[in-house]
Parts: C-alpha cells; structure tokens; sequence
C-alpha cells in the first residue's frame, strides 16, 4: 500500500531501459543454468537489476516478470519480503546498522545517533539532502561479536563506535 | 579486530585451526594443509558407508536443532528416483549468532569438502549453498574458493552453487530457504512432507548447517571414533562445537569447545569475564530464540544439548549473549521482541500478530504505561504463540519474554509501579 | 475393505471415511464444524491460520485438522480445553488489527470471523485501545473487487485461487511480519473472468464485490438454489433476493460442474431477472384494436382457437432459456402436426477457469440448448424464422431478438413484449427463470434443477403451466399440478430421460441419456 503511493517508476514519460540487455542478460542467462526452474533465479535476478538501478522499480519487476515467465504481482510478493531488495530509491551510499540486542547492549543506538549526524540523512530512512546517504536500522548482520558491525553498501565494516563514525563516513565521501 | 583471537588453551581446535590463516583460503592452501583429503576417502566409500561413519561420530546438526546428522542423511530415498539435492544453510541470523561466517571467511574449502562429502553421501548432483545477503564479504570469500576449486576439477559432476540471500531471518528455517532458493517469498512450508521426501524443486533434500557439513571431513579423516571420544558431559553430544560469545565480555569472539565444556569457565577464563566492575546478570546460551538464563543457571550449565535443557534452555545455534547488571533486561526482551515481530514472515496468525502484540506491550512498559495485568498478558500470549504454528519463530519470540518474565520479573514491575524512570516515549 | 476405509473418533463420535481424508472434513461427518479460515477444500491446502487446532490423542502438539490426515483408531477431541484455548487465542490475535465496523461492512452476518468468535471466542479483547489498528487505504482491485484491507487476515485464500486456480497469480501477500496485507502490482488488475470467486472465497469484508456493495445485509437476503443461465456450463448458483429483488448471484457447489466457483459472465447476469417492464396480464387481439388485457380463461381459449384451427406448417421459436419442462410441452402442443421448433444460441468467447478441468465459460451463452437438442429443436434459427414467413401459426417462446414476420397467426409466450411479438393474436405472460421451479440440461448432459426465488409479476405464471393448460384445453392432457409432473411425463415419453423423475433429480442434478436419438 505505502509502495504505491510513491512514485512508481519516474521514467513514466521516457520510454523503459530494459536491465536484461548485453552482459547484464548474459549474466543473467548463466544464472539461469543453476536452477531447474526459471522462477529459480528471481533473487540473483533482483540482485541484478538493483545492481545497475540501484533500487527496484514496479516497471523493472515487470520487466523480471517477463523475462522469467512471472507475473509483476508474483515478483511484487517476493520483492517486498525481502528487506534487502530497495522499492524506492536511496542514497549514494546506503547505510544499515545493526540494532538487535547483542548490538543494542553494546552501543549501537550511539553509533546510530552518529551516523545519522555525521551523514546529514537527519532521521532514519531518509535520504540526506545531498543524495548521498541513507541510514537504517536493521535487525541482526550476523556478527555480534563485533559490535557494532555497519554495512555501507557492499562493505561489511565491524565493531564501529561512535568514535570512529566520523573517519568512515569520510571515507565514502 | 577482536578475532581471530590467540587460541586458548582449553579450545579444541578442529574447524577454527586455520582461523587467522589467509593461505588457507586458497585451494592450494587448503591442499597443502591437508584438505580434500577427506573429500579423497569419500569417493572411494559408498554413500551408505559415509552415512554410517557420520552416524557413528554421533555428529549433530550446528544449526540448532542438534538433530542427528547421519540420521538425517539416512532419511534419504536409496533407490534414487528423482534428482537429489543439498541445501547448505549459510544463512546465520540468529542474533548472537556469527560462527558460520568465520567458517566461511576462514575456510571456505572445509565447507566446500563437506558438502561434496555430503552430496555423495546422499546422492545429490547439486548442491545450493544459501548465503545471507548482509554476508558480502563471506559469499566474495566462498565464491573464490568455489572458482578455484572448480578449476582444479575438485569435485568432478557435481555442481555447487552459491544462492545470496536478501534479508530475511526466516529463511535459516529449513523450508523457508528451500523456497527461498526457487524463487518464493521464504515462507516456511507444513510439514509433512518433509524434505527428504519433498525438498527444494520438490525433490529429495537435504538441509544441512555451514558447522555441520565443516566437521564433516575430519570426521573421515580422523574416524568417527576420535570425534565420538570428544565429549566432556553426555555421549550423546560429540565432538567440538564454535560458540560466540557476545555482548557484555571482555573478549567476544568464536571458540571452539569440546562438546560439555562448562559455560562459566567460556565466560570467565576465555572471553576474560565481564568489564570492570561489572558483574555477570543473564546469559542466553544457544542465540536469541533460547529461553534466558539468569546467573546461577549460567555458571551451572554445561555446554552441550543435554547440558543446556537441563538448565531449562537450549544449545541452539551456540550464539552465547551475556548480559551484565548494567543491562535492562526489559528493554533487551522487547529488543529481541521486535526482532522477531520485524522478520515474522506473516503466515500463521500467532506469529503475525503475536510478535507485533508482545513488542507493542514491552514498549508500552518502557513508556511507564505498563498495567499490572501486563505480565500475565504477555505470559499467556506466549503460551498462545508456542507449539502451535508452522515454524519456531513464534516460539522463539516467547521464549525470552516467558524466561525473561520468570527470572527479572522485578524488573518488569518497576516499570510498571513507575519506580523505574520510562525509557521509552509512548 | 480394510483399506477402503479408515475409522477413527471425533468427539466420540465414531466415524468412517476414506484413507487421506483430512480431519476437518472427516468431522464434519461427525456433525462438528471445525472452525477455520485459510482452509477451503477448492484450494490447496495452506496450514497457515491455525485456526483449526485439535487435540489428537498421543500427538505431543495440537493438530491442525486442514492438514492432518485421519488414521485408524485416531482419536481427536475438538473440544479439549487446550484446543479451544489455542482457538480462542488465535480469534484473539485476529480481531486486535481488525475494526469494528460490522455495521458497515457487506459481510456482516455471513462472515466467519463473526460466526467463530461468536461461536469459539472471547467476549473481550484485552488488546488495549491505545494502540493504533493497522491501517490501510481500501484499494481498488478491478472490474468487480474492492480490497479492504484493514479487515483481512491474511488467510491468502484470494491468492491461492489466483495463483492455484485460475493460474494467473495476480494477486500476493506484500510484506511481512504484520505490516503484511494482500498486493496487486500498479500494473496489474483483478480482471481474470473467474476473479469475482474472490469475493465468495474471503471469509471476511476485505474483498467486496462492488455490484453488491451495499446493497443488502446478508440477513435480509432470501437464498434459493439455481442454475446459472449464463452460458451451457449449467454453473450451480443460489440466487440471493432481498424484498423480491435478485441482488446477489453466487456459486452453490457442485463437485461434479463448477466446484465451488462461477465465472464474473454468470454472476453478474442477473439483473434482467428484475426486469420492471414486464407483461403482468394475458393479452389478446381484438378486431383492429391493440392488444387487450384478457384474464387467463380467456386468453387461452383464443390461442386454443388458434391452434385448433392450425391447418398447415407451424412453427416454435424457442428462447434457451426456457425449462425443459416447457420445451417438452410446446413439442406436445405441435404433436401431429407438420413442426419446426428452433432456439436461438448467441454465442461468445470461452473462457476457461485453468485449475479446474472441464470448466470453463463456454462459447454457448444459453443454460437449455442441450435439452432442446434431446427434444428435437434445431439450431438453425434462421431457417426456422424463414418457415415462420409461410407457417399457419407461430409460437414465440420468450423474447424474440429478431422480428417475426408470418402470414400465419402469432402466439407469443413470453416475460417481456417487444415489438416483434405486438402482432401476435395472444400473448401469455411467463415466469422467468427466477420466478419458477423447472430444469436445465447442460453441455455435458447433466439435468439440473432451479427453484423460485421470488413471485412472477402480476398474472404471469410459469410456461410449463401455460402450455400444460394449452393442451387441456385442446383436450389432450389434463392440468400438470407442478413442474414435477411435466418433467416426469417427458421422463416417460423421451428416450433420454428414460428412468429419470423429477424427484430423483435431486438439488445436483443427474445425468441423462444424451445417446438416444432426439425424437421429433
């Protein structure tokens, strides 16, 4: 419901770029191989169209839909269980930071706190104004060992405290 | 950072050895050190045999369940009819949970060795290998190893595949990851019919743990007898088992115990107790969907399945979260509350509703607008969310709230006298 | 006959039913109405609702009974206090997101999530007030569905059906966890020619048919079994009426013709059964004056006349929506004489339901051609329109679509008067199909009965009456007491409803012998 109301694909006046063309269709052709069913290879699919669009348009899962013999809807289904596929676009760098318990007791709302300032994205989910971040909370990364683990984009950064926010976010400027 | 640690003296080394070891990531590496050799001795045993020697090791699933391995092997159909599969569940969530990945960042060939071995061993031709999505860097790590493997002819017919996952608890649920993997939101089907019967693509499979298939090739190598003698407890729990330890220690990190190994002693001597003048409060031993121990049961339970039932818990996943007296037990109950309310993948009614109801009256506590009729409301609809859905999920919500009332109940009740100060705003 | 059977007790009540028999049907054999949501025996099961959790003697759990096979010597106890605990709970956690709004909401009256708490729940939430229900904006499917989705609960029987029976997955459960709701992609539309079993299928008002949206409270409705007319599937369906009027067509299951389901075409092809401008009155010609209302005496002494004095060609234009029971009367009324009897067959695209072998919305959009067929109409209306031309007398059965033109003397019997039939020397006003008791031959040789659902306008009355009294008063027969005793003396006249009474019909219909050869 809160999908559809926002903008569904804002290249609604330009006509549609497929995703599936030239290297990405033959990627996506060798995926295809690995399953006995097409409708197999709908989350590497997904992955690849969030790869070259950075999110997942309603009009690119029709397009995954026709490719992989779906219909939109049942694509629509699959995308929205998944947290990691993107529905609406977000920032350059996209930030999600841990805040399950075993994070949670060791500081991970401080680390929140910093990103979102050192960033400007302001509050959770938006976008700052520059286009460049976007901060989340997610539940448990998997390595609660090293509190507070940070995923920006693909980079799996450990035990990041507030302190160091300020170095990282630098990084990635 | 953190890890790998120096190893401890009371560690048994087997699948964390070549932790820390970058060579050992490499096929040449993994070689040199001894690696596929187990994987060697397989192709020449029949699949049965392999089955029996597993049997035998009296190894158990890692993931959580700790169901017999070779039992589940077993179940598999001999007379093969139809394609056979494997799934390697790589897709650790379980919040306090992070000894797969360092298999996997470590050495990813003892994965891939076992799930050969276990591919011949239950007849599959292909095996998909479902790695979370957050895990980047492990999936880079086994993509290369794979590669290299494959190169080197390693696993001649059988083909290994690598599924990345895209955020979704649920899908460490053997069922769910089987949908997962054809393409489906990950819900966790009814049972029967059971995998073995009617697995991933509706064919024959087996579901095993990233730990479980790794303790696979020593297991060949060494004979099941030297597995089955490492035990300091119960027999029935064999063999060394990765424990991580997080939260409130001075080293957390991975470490691999002999299956009975008392947990205070983990606590206390290798993670270096708690920080400085802290003392230990509560301990959830086997990941967050474990009922929580409070500090007697901690330092009385023996690290193996029958150790922590009989401190009223279970190993799990053997994802240890330890809580010292600074921790608000209230606040970290609706913590993994929501949790549980966040990846609830919305099929049965008591999982759906029940963990969004449960976080809802936790934080209504925090606010400092709980009622005294709260606790018992929680309590019963736990008891409503237990043994009665599809999957475990439910259950694992309740199970910290239902312990957590039980054990820190004056916790909750201060919240709610307002003795305490609201750490929420309602 | 060991393996025949598996017996096994419910309640205590000890029943036998075939091996694979899933508990919650074995108990309803037992008379107990297992409560539940996401089963429903035309879908795949699902297991999710968990409504239907019983107590199986030495199961560790609860057993969910849309799931559970019987086994010999079961013993299931429905009623164990931990059984309706756990239902209790579960209509608990189902009412905490879903609003009051029973007063506004269609379903109302026949909705499950009422019946069950009435009959399972809790007299109180102890959801507190204070928190905000899940909200969402009621969205607008396709041609016929709403979706309200601040009353669903997710039972994703909408979606199985999609998914499973018309095998075109439009609809999916978006999200997870609570924020989780039924979805449709921006680009999609619920437009499937069987999507209106949607609506039927939800057990509570998330999914509304706009048709029927407020139009009634599901207690003021009258419900009467029928048979659609919409095309030769012969889709069994009960006709809701609400002070007279049909407001409502549902599917009323047939295992053997439509399961559980009929098509948009048929369900929303009622309104013309309300019809206003209808003939209230038997109507004759007198010299050079329009027609005039006649009482019945009357007016069928005129068309006896008319008939009596038939000496060449006649000739019967036949509607396919009439009942067999008339078809076969108007062949009698003609016996002996030189005949011609046609209907007329409008056809249109098939539409097939994918998941449900030999279902479909066929070509042929008339309930009775088969048994007009059996009976010796033939098909080729235009040849019959052009005997028509040179017939000594003409009987029109029901509202002709083309003009009749004859030489010969016009009888019409009919619901309607459109001006073709303004030449006719008599007309008799006839019940429609809503409005009478008769049967309905389909495609595959099924004949099936239809009951009335509500009284026919002013002096109009069934056709097998009219025709009955016809021939009494040509003397051959004597007055026909009900529908049933014109079927069962076509039963003893026509070949292939040889054996067949009205009785033995029954509310599903039985087959007819469509190998003997039609008798003209």
């Amino acid at each position: 419901m809160s999908a559809s109301a926002r903008p569904t694909h804002d290249a609604a006046t330009e006509p549609y770029q497929p995703v599936f063309a030239g290297k990405v269709l033959e990627e996506l052709q060798s995926l295809l191989g690995r399953y006995p069913t097409k409708q197999g290879a709908l989350l590497p699919a997904l992955w690849l169209v969030q790869r070259q669009r950075g999110w997942i348009s309603d009009r690119d899962m029709t397009e995954v839909a026709a490719v992989l013999g779906l219909t939109p809807a049942y694509v629509k289904g699959v995308v929205t269980f998944y947290t990691m596929y993107h529905q609406h676009p977000v920032g350059q760098n996209f930030v999600q930071v841990c805040t399950t318990s075993p994070c949670n007791i060791c500081g991970a709302e401080d680390v929140v706190r910093a990103l979102l300032q050192a960033t400007g994205a302001k509050e959770l989910g938006a976008t700052s104004p520059d286009g460049r971040w976007t901060v989340i909370e997610v539940e448990c990364l998997g390595a609660c060992g090293f509190a507070t683990p940070v995923l920006i984009n693909d980079d799996f950064i450990e035990s990041v405290s507030p302190e160091k926010v300020p170095d990282l976010v630098k990084r990635y400027r | 950072m953190g890890y790998p640690h120096k190893p401890h003296a009371k560690e048994t080394k087997v699948l964390s050895k070549y932790f820390g070891d970058p060579e050992a990531r490499t096929y040449k590496g993994w070689v040199k050190r001894g690696g596929y050799e187990a994987w060697r001795q397989a192709q020449t045993l029949a699949p049965a045999a392999i089955t029996d020697l597993v049997k035998e090791s009296g190894l158990r699933g890692r993931g959580g369940a700790g169901f017999p391995t070779g039992l589940k092997w077993s179940f598999m159909p001999k007379d093969k009819k139809k394609p056979h599969y494997l799934c390697v569940n790589a897709d650790e969530s379980e919040p306090g949970t992070f000894k797969d990945r360092e298999i996997m960042r470590w050495t990813p060939h003892a994965l891939l060795e076992g799930t050969a071995i276990a591919m011949r061993a239950i007849q599959a031709e292909v095996a998909y290998v479902y790695i979370r999505g957050e895990f980047t860097e492990p999936y880079a790590i086994m993509a290369q190893a794979l590669a290299e493997a494959t190169a080197a002819g390693a696993f001649g017919d059988l083909k290994i595949h690598l599924h990345r996952g895209a955020g979704a608890y649920i899908c460490g649920e053997e069922t769910a990851l089987m949908n997962s993997i054809e393409g489906k939101r990950g819900n966790p089907r009814i049972k029967p019919p059971f995998p073995a019967a009617f697995g991933v693509f509706g064919m024959p499979t087996t579901i095993n743990n990233v730990e479980t298939l790794a303790a696979v090739p020593p297991i060949l190598t060494n004979g099941p007898a030297w597995y089955k003698k490492m035990s300091l407890s119960n027999p029935k729990s064999t063999g060394t088992k990765l424990f991580s330890v997080c939260g409130h220690v001075q080293k957390p990190g991975n470490y691999e115990l002999t299956m009975g190994f008392p947990l205070k002693d983990l606590l206390f001597e290798l993670c270096g107790g708690m920080r400085p003048g802290r003392t230990l409060k509560a301990c959830i031993p086997g990941g967050s969907s474990v009922p929580i121990l409070d500090r007697a049961e901690t330092e009385a339970c023996l690290l193996d399945y029958e150790g922590a039932v009989e401190r009223g818990t279970m190993l799990g996943s053997g994802g240890v979260i330890v809580f010292d007296d600074s921790a608000d037990m209230v606040y970290q109950i609706m913590r993994l509350a929501r949790f549980y309310a966040h990846e609830s993948c919305a099929q049965c009614t008591q999982c759906r509703e029940g963990t969004a109801w449960t976080t809802k009256i936790l934080e209504r506590i925090l606010a400092g607008q709980g009622k005294a009729t709260d606790l018992d409301l929680l309590l019963d609809l736990s008891e409503n969310m237990t043994g009665k859905t599809i999957c475990v999920l439910s259950d694992s919500c309740a199970a910290p709230v239902v312990s957590g009332i039980k054990k820190f109940r004056g916790e909750f009740e201060d919240y709610i006298a307002g003795k305490r100060k609201p750490v929420l705003v309602a | 006959m060991a393996n025949d059977v598996v017996n096994l007790t419910i309640d205590g009540m000890p029943v036998s039913v075939p091996p694979g028999t899933l508990l919650i049907e074995a108990a309803k054999q037992a008379g107990v109405l297992v409560p539940h949501y996401c089963y429903h025996p035309g879908l795949p099961v699902a297991g999710l609702c968990r409504m239907c959790l019983v107590q199986v003697e030495k199961a560790p759990k609860l057993q969910i009974a849309c799931a559970t096979p019987v086994a010999e010597g079961m013993v299931v106890d429905t009623q164990s206090e931990q059984a309706k605990s756990a239902r209790m709970g579960v209509l608990e956690l189902l009412l905490i997101n879903h609003p009051l709004d029973c007063p506004i909401c269609d379903q109302a009256g026949e909705c499950e999530l009422q019946d069950f708490t009435f009959q399972e729940g809790r007299p109180a939430t102890r959801y507190s007030p204070d928190y905000a229900k899940r909200f969402n904006p009621v969205e607008d499917f396709g041609p016929d569905v709403l979706y309200v989705p601040n009353r669903c609960i997710l039972c994703t029987r909408c979606v199985r059906f999609m998914e499973d029976v018309t095998k075109e997955p439009v609809l999916n459960v978006s999200e997870r966890g609570d924020r989780a709701y039924i979805g449709i992609h921006p680009e999609a539309r619920l437009d499937h020619p069987w999507a209106g079993n949607v609506v039927d299928l939800c057990p509570v008002g998330s999914l509304l048919s706009k048709d029927f949206l407020h139009k009634a409270r599901a207690w003021e409705l009258d419900k009467t079994a029928s048979v659609c007319t919409g095309c030769s599937q012969g889709c069994n369906v009960t006709l809701d009426t609400r002070d007279n009027v049909v407001v409502r067509v549902r599917p009323r299951p047939n295992l053997d013709v439509n399961r559980y389901f009929i098509c948009d075409h048929g369900r929303l092809n009622y309104r013309w059964m309300n019809r206003g401008d209808r003939i209230e009155a038997p109507l004759v010609k007198r010299a050079g004056a329009e027609l005039q209302a006649v009482d019945w005496d009357e007016a069928l002494a005129r068309a006896a006349t008319v008939l009596r004095g038939a000496g060449g060609r006649t000739v019967a234009l036949a509607s396919p929506k009439l009942s067999t029971e008339a078809l076969f009367l108007t062949r009698e009324l003609f016996a002996g004489l030189d005949w011609t009897g046609a209907v007329q067959i409008v056809m249109g695209e098939e539409a097939p339901l994918a998941g449900v072998p030999n279902l479909a919305l066929r070509p042929e959009r008339a309930p009775n051609g088969t048994a007009a067929q059996l009976l010796g109409y033939s098909r080729d209306y235009a040849a019959a329109l052009k005997a028509a031309e040179s017939a000594a007398v003409v009987l029109v059965l029901d509202e002709p679509e083309v003009t009749i033109r004859t030489a010969g003397a016009l009888i019409y019997l009919g619901t309607v008067l459109p001006d073709g039939a303004r030449d006719a020397e008599v007309v008799l006003p006839i019940a429609n199909v809503a409005e009478e008791e008769g049967s309905f031959v389909n495609r595959d040789g099924r004949v099936q009965r239809y009951f009335q659902a509500k009284p026919a306008p002013g002096m109009a009355r069934p056709a097998w009456w009219v025709l009955a009294e016809l021939l009494t008063a040509l003397g051959r027969g004597e007055s026909l007491a009900g529908p049933d005793a014109a079927f069962d003396r076509l039963a003893r006249s026509v070949g292939a409803f040889a054996g067949l009474s009205y009785a033995s019909i029954g509310a599903l219909g039985k087959p007819v012998n469509t190998a003997v050869p039609a008798t003209a």
